[in-house]
């Protein structure tokens, strides 16, 4: 149980987190969804005493992080996949931090073993990938088998495998009654694994709520339908809020009309109908919604690829 | 992988957590895990124990070139181009932490190197999560190392004397460890680089640079005593007097084996010395508590 109330940072004249609160239960997989620069990381550190809050506060378990008397064993947190000195080896940086709370060797290898680190153990930890590297950081974060699992941006450089594995992680560990708070600028990798999200942009909380419900409030619904006629039948369509997408000659993308209407238009037209699939919404397209004014850093393009095929950088 | 990956942690996490119960952080375990940071980082180790091949073998030469010298006061004739040196039979009490200088520059910058490179490389972040008090981790830092630069110091200075008794013994310029002030000599060998090693890690957990943390502790050890005596000296009067209260002239104090009239005695020079690094301590705890990791 992570509880934040008004918290706020500033780093002198920027305002990186502003007056957020909420509440991240156990038992679930909380999404921490923000473009760069949104606040994610800043958040995540203080809820580890890393930064100290410029106002609020922020509670795990009922106190702060500082207060309870053996941290490891209440939050394990991956910060930042390079949080480890480089000319150590990965055993002995788990040995390390296990020594501090008396945990045996016994579970360093057991964690060793459950993130696939077992051939690299013993090597330094500078010559690791970033894959390999985030492996340390979720085996370090499991070390005190904590009650609270906060995993910032866990899946950044890891292969399909590892981003599978650390899908079934979170969840297993969500299962279990643990409190898991993932952040991801990923919106692709939140939908699979998230069943609650906290969306955040400029510091400030956008929209937090169970992940069904961004997908309904945001998303419009899509269409896909193939046709002899596809001119002929937007004429058909044509009324408000109705839009459509030419994508390939007898494909069309068809937005504000669910598949119904399309096919009584078409009907009404005597047009052939021969693909009508509904389309759900997709978190990329909600969330690119919620937060296109919220945007750090805008590129300069911004893709306008149809969801799913690009657009997974929230920059 | 993945499917396996959560199922042992399910069935034992009911059991794991009834035992881990009361077992948390405390100050032996913090001093055992900065232990295992100190001895598991391959260059920290490779220096130290250059450091003290250095420091002995320079005791040996020190030994040496003292024997060279009283041959040459000896003989009537060869008299006159050794005059001015202090006379051979009163520098050899002072041989066995004849590679102090040299020790405080290594002990010093590895010092700062063990705090610095954890900002350097993130490892900080790590050390304050799983010690979220932040005090205890520095403190454990700095009493393993101050312990290790002692160890060092004082054993290498032990190991200084017996190398350096052979060859003296043939000019007859061998002595006992119970000769006045030897014994404290070496013990203060140690003791000067242990406090010359909190004085410096406490440098750079307040900079937080390698670089900056190295040139600052240099500075203020070597560079400084040497702006003192040579540019600054004349401006007034008080200088050079104040001048007995730097760092490197105290560490010198407390290795002396005869004290002139107005110097610092041993004690004193401990004192000085200590003070200096209690309060870098200090102000780098207090700050760090207070700053951001």
């Amino acid at each position: 149980m992570i509880e934040a109330v008004d918290l706020s940072k500033r780093y002198g004249a920027k305002t990186a987190v502003d007056g957020i609160s909420f509440t991240v239960k156990p038992g679930g997989v909380t999404g921490f969804l923000g473009p760069n620069g949104a606040g994610k990381s800043t958040t995540m550190r203080m809820i580890v005493g890393l930064d100290n809050p410029s106002g609020g506060d922020v509670r795990v378990n009922g106190k702060h992080y500082a207060q309870h008397s053996a941290p490891l064993r209440e939050v394990g947190a991956l910060l930042d996949a390079k949080a480890v000195h480089t000319k150590r080896s990965a055993y002995n940086h788990l040995r390390a931090m296990a020594a501090t709370h008396g945990i045996p060797n016994s579970r360093v290898r057991e964690v060793i073993e459950m993130t696939g680190l077992g051939p690299v153990a013993k090597k330094r930890v500078g010559g690791f990938s970033l894959g390999m590297g985030q492996r340390l950081g979720i085996a370090c974060a499991l070390l005190g088998d904590p009650h609270t699992v906060i995993l910032d941006e866990p899946v950044n450089g890891l292969d399909p495998e590892g981003v599978q594995w650390v899908r079934h992680l979170a969840k297993g560990l969500a299962a279990e009654g643990r409190t898991v708070f993932l952040s991801s600028h990923l919106m692709s990798e939140m939908a699979l694994t998230a069943d609650h999200l906290i969306v955040i942009g400029r510091g400030r909380i956008i929209a937090d709520a169970p992940i069904s419900e961004i997908l309904d409030g945001h998303g419009q619904s899509r269409t896909r339908v193939r046709t002899d006629n596809p001119a002929e039948l937007v004429r058909e369509l044509a009324a408000d809020g109705v839009s459509s997408q030419q994508l390939e000659p007898e494909l069309l993308e068809i937005t504000g009309a669910d598949s119904r209407r399309i096919a009584e238009a078409a009907l009404a037209g005597r047009i052939l109908v021969y693909e009508l699939t509904p389309l759900q919404a997709s978190l990329e397209d909600a969330y690119m919604q919620l937060t296109t004014d919220e945007v750090e850093y805008h590129s300069h393009t911004l893709p306008q690829s149809p969801a799913g095929t690009g657009a997974e950088e929230g920059s | 992988m993945a499917h396996t990956a959560t199922a042992p942690n399910s069935e034992h996490t009911a059991a794991r957590r009834g035992a881990a119960s009361g077992s948390g952080v405390n100050f032996l375990r913090v001093l055992k895990s900065e232990w295992i940071k100190v001895t598991t980082i391959p260059s920290t180790v490779i220096m130290l124990t250059s450091t003290v091949v250095i420091m002995v073998g320079l005791a040996a030469l020190f030994a040496w070139q003292t024997t060279v010298l009283l041959d040459l006061q000896s003989n009537p004739q060869m008299a006159a181009q050794v005059q001015g040196a202090p006379d051979a039979t009163s520098l050899v009490a002072t041989i066995p932490g004849s590679g102090l200088v040299f020790g405080q520059l290594l002990i010093g910058s590895l010092a700062v190197v063990l705090i610095a490179s954890e900002w350097g490389t993130g490892m900080i972040r790590s050390t304050m999560v799983a010690v979220p008090k932040r005090i205890p981790a520095l403190l454990a830092k700095q009493l393993v190392f101050a312990l290790i630069a002692f160890v060092l110091g004082a054993g290498s200075a032990f190991a200084g004397y017996f190398v350096a008794q052979p060859i003296l013994a043939p000019s007859e310029l061998a002595f006992g460890l119970d000769t006045d002030g030897v014994l404290l000599h070496i013990i203060n060998t140690g003791s000067v680089l242990a406090l010359v090693a909190v004085l410096a890690m406490s440098i750079g957990t307040l900079l937080r640079n390698t670089a900056g943390g190295v040139v600052t502790t240099i500075g203020l050890l070597f560079v400084v005593p040497i702006l003192v005596a040579t540019l600054l000296a004349g401006i007034a009067d008080w200088i050079p007097d104040a001048a007995r209260f730097l760092p490197s002239s105290a560490g010198e104090q407390m290795v002396a084996i005869t004290i002139a009239d107005d110097a610092l005695t041993q004690g004193q020079g401990a004192l000085v010395l200590a003070g200096w690094a209690l309060v870098l301590l200090v102000v780098s705890l207090v700050v760090t508590r207070k700053r951001d990791v």
